[in-house]
């Protein structure tokens, strides 16, 4: 019952993959909404998991943090099918070449997403990798998806180097702790680990934080971001903006309050220096930026030196913020990149400038686009504004006031860059002869639906009470 | 002959060094590497030398159980799905591009 929502993903990969096999070319359209629904089912499934218990002896965990993960996985996953649909069934006006194969298409769409499901409930450092390995091969393969297609083949190179080292990092610094303990089992290697040899400790847990500072791009460990998510597919970039960043913070929880939890408080002058040079690097290298989805790739790289400021104070304040973080995080760039894709269907613009005079063509499309930036760049009353009030706090509880001095200065040159393509919808003349573009109704409701959720969420407390107070119940248990 | 591989059967110790230098030999590999072929290979490296880890641990710290013979059988596994992948894309390039060499992929800078 705990496993339901990873084994109805599971089924639909499966099922979906068998459909692909016996359908015509034409009725293949049908292949989208049956990974929608598989997707659906695995959210209805969800909320009647009960958030607490562990299965197969403990390898196999839910609580309240690994269910609000799974949450943000599913709603990854579902809008990223939605934005893929209609350039997958060649609905786009501008069609890309080399891509299509949409029963495998989404078959490993859905495969990275229960890899990232099972790696926030693994207990056990063999459930990590394997699940960790689940959730990022199918990333270089999506990366790649566009066969003739010389960015998008580069992007997945250096994806997949890149990827491979990280993983041989991880794997390092689990094998020093698996040697340090003789323990596989999270909570046993924990509990082993107050008095094991220093150095070795130190190094391991170097190890472990090069390879999640790949997966969650810190700086210095951010440079393959640029290039990927500029040469992939816009809606995979959008799946690895969001779910692969994620899935990157969900094994950072793993390692930092699972594994490592009582040494925390020694950490915090790294991530403190972590978190400056990722924010201030982000936002500056953003600002020059030319096409869309290497600027959101700094953008998202700022928003991860802006994320593991919770990392600085106690984990009953730091984790339920980062987690609204994250879900705002998420729901923010979705919708940004929601119009991002339809606009590079529709016209086959992706660079900045091109944006020009959208909001007298699709005004609608504009605004919500308009909400989602203001909301990644901090501006009240939106949820973005909320997610980095909490995480700011934390950093000025823990002491660090210079940190929350560049952390503001930050937000306020990434509002001058999220404003550059405010200034291109709204302020720059239209191009000429250039009519209204035919939005669908999935993607108009899909941008309908986040950008309210975005400004909601800032103004109704109950998301991030609930997610405080399920998170709060849970710690309590593990430390108490 | 025998008798003298009997007494100096080779300890802990030595196996981290060997597991060390092959780490390292991986990351010097990556690095120097032009072919992405060859890097790949020098990820293997470093993804092996940290099996070796896990089996050599479990050989002198944890004998009682098997843990890290599984683990490092799970490695191989994940291992081998990587350089698929990897292999795949690569083959998928080199039929456009004509090359695999790293210092060519560089059509997305500024």
């Amino acid at each position: 019952m705990l496993m339901l929502p990873e084994i109805i993903v599971v089924l639909t990969a499966g099922v979906v993959l068998c459909l692909d096999l016996f359908l015509t070319e034409r009725s293949r359209v049908i292949l989208a909404p049956v990974t929608l629904l598989g997707l659906a089912l695995g959210f209805a499934a969800l909320l009647v998991t009960p958030q607490t218990g562990d299965l197969l002896g403990g390898r196999f965990g839910m609580d309240p943090i690994a269910w609000w993960f799974k949450v943000i996985f599913l709603i990854a996953g579902f809008v990223t099918v939605i934005l893929s649909m209609d350039l997958l069934d060649g609905r786009a006006a501008h069609r890309m070449r080399g891509i299509g194969f949409r029963g495998e298409y989404y078959t490993i769409l859905l495969s990275t997403i229960v890899g990232m499901m099972f790696l926030i409930s693994a207990r056990e450092t063999i459930t990590l990798y394997v699940s960790l390995e689940t959730a990022t091969i199918p990333l270089f393969v999506l990366t790649a998806w566009r066969r003739d297609h010389v960015q998008s083949g580069e992007a997945g190179l250096k994806y997949v180097i890149i990827g491979a080292l990280a993983s041989a990092f991880i794997l390092y610094g689990l094998s020093i702790l698996y040697g340090l303990t003789g323990q596989t089992s999270i909570v046993g290697m924990s509990a082993k680990l107050a008095d094991v040899p220093r150095p070795a400790f130190w190094l391991a847990a170097a190890m472990l934080m090069t390879g999640v500072g790949f997966k969650l791009t810190i700086v210095p460990f951010h440079m393959w971001a640029a290039d990927v998510y500029e040469g992939a597919p816009a809606p995979v970039t959008a799946y690895l903006s969001v779910a692969s960043k994620a899935a990157g913070l969900a094994f950072m929880f793993q390692v930092f309050y699972r594994i490592f939890g009582s040494e925390l408080a020694g950490w915090t002058p790294l991530i403190a220096a972590f978190a400056a040079v990722t924010m201030s690097l982000g936002n500056l290298v953003a600002i020059v930026q030319d096409n869309i989805k290497r600027f959101m790739a700094f953008s998202a790289i700022s928003q991860a030196g802006y994320l593991i400021l919770g990392f600085l104070g106690p984990a009953d304040n730091g984790v339920p913020a980062m987690l609204f973080y994250m879900l705002v995080y998420i729901l923010s760039n979705l919708a940004v990149f929601a119009c991002i894709v339809w606009y590079s269907n529709e016209t086959g613009r992706e660079r900045i400038e091109e944006y020009r005079g959208l909001s007298l063509t699709n005004p609608i499309m504009a605004l919500g686009m308009m909400i989602a930036l203001f909301s990644l760049a901090g501006i009240p009353p939106l949820s973005g504004f909320v997610g980095k009030f909490f995480l700011f706090s934390i950093a000025a509880k823990a002491g660090y006031n210079w940190l929350v001095a560049v952390a503001a200065v930050n937000s306020t040159i990434s509002l001058f860059y999220y404003l550059r393509i405010v200034r291109q919808m709204y302020i720059e003349p239209i191009y000429e002869g250039a009519g209204t573009l035919p939005v669908r109704y999935t993607v108009a409701a899909t941008v309908g639906l986040l950008s309210l959720a975005v400004a909601l969420m800032g103004v109704i407390p109950y998301f991030y009470e609930t997610i405080h107070a399920q998170t709060i119940t849970w710690l309590a248990s593990l430390i108490g | 002959m025998t008798e003298f591989l009997a007494q100096h059967t080779p300890t802990l110790t030595h196996w981290l060094y060997l597991s060390t230098l092959l780490f390292s030999i991986g990351l010097y590999g990556l690095l120097t590497r032009r072919n992405a072929v060859g890097i790949l290979m020098a990820v293997e490296l470093m993804l092996n030398s940290a099996a070796l880890n896990f089996v050599v641990f479990n050989r002198f710290c944890a004998p009682a159980t098997v843990d890290g013979q599984i683990m490092a059988i799970f490695v191989i596994a994940a291992a081998a799905a990587e350089v698929v992948v990897g292999m795949a894309i690569f083959v998928a390039l080199y039929r456009y591009r004509g090359t695999v060499d790293v210092n060519a992929m560089d059509t997305m800078k500024d």
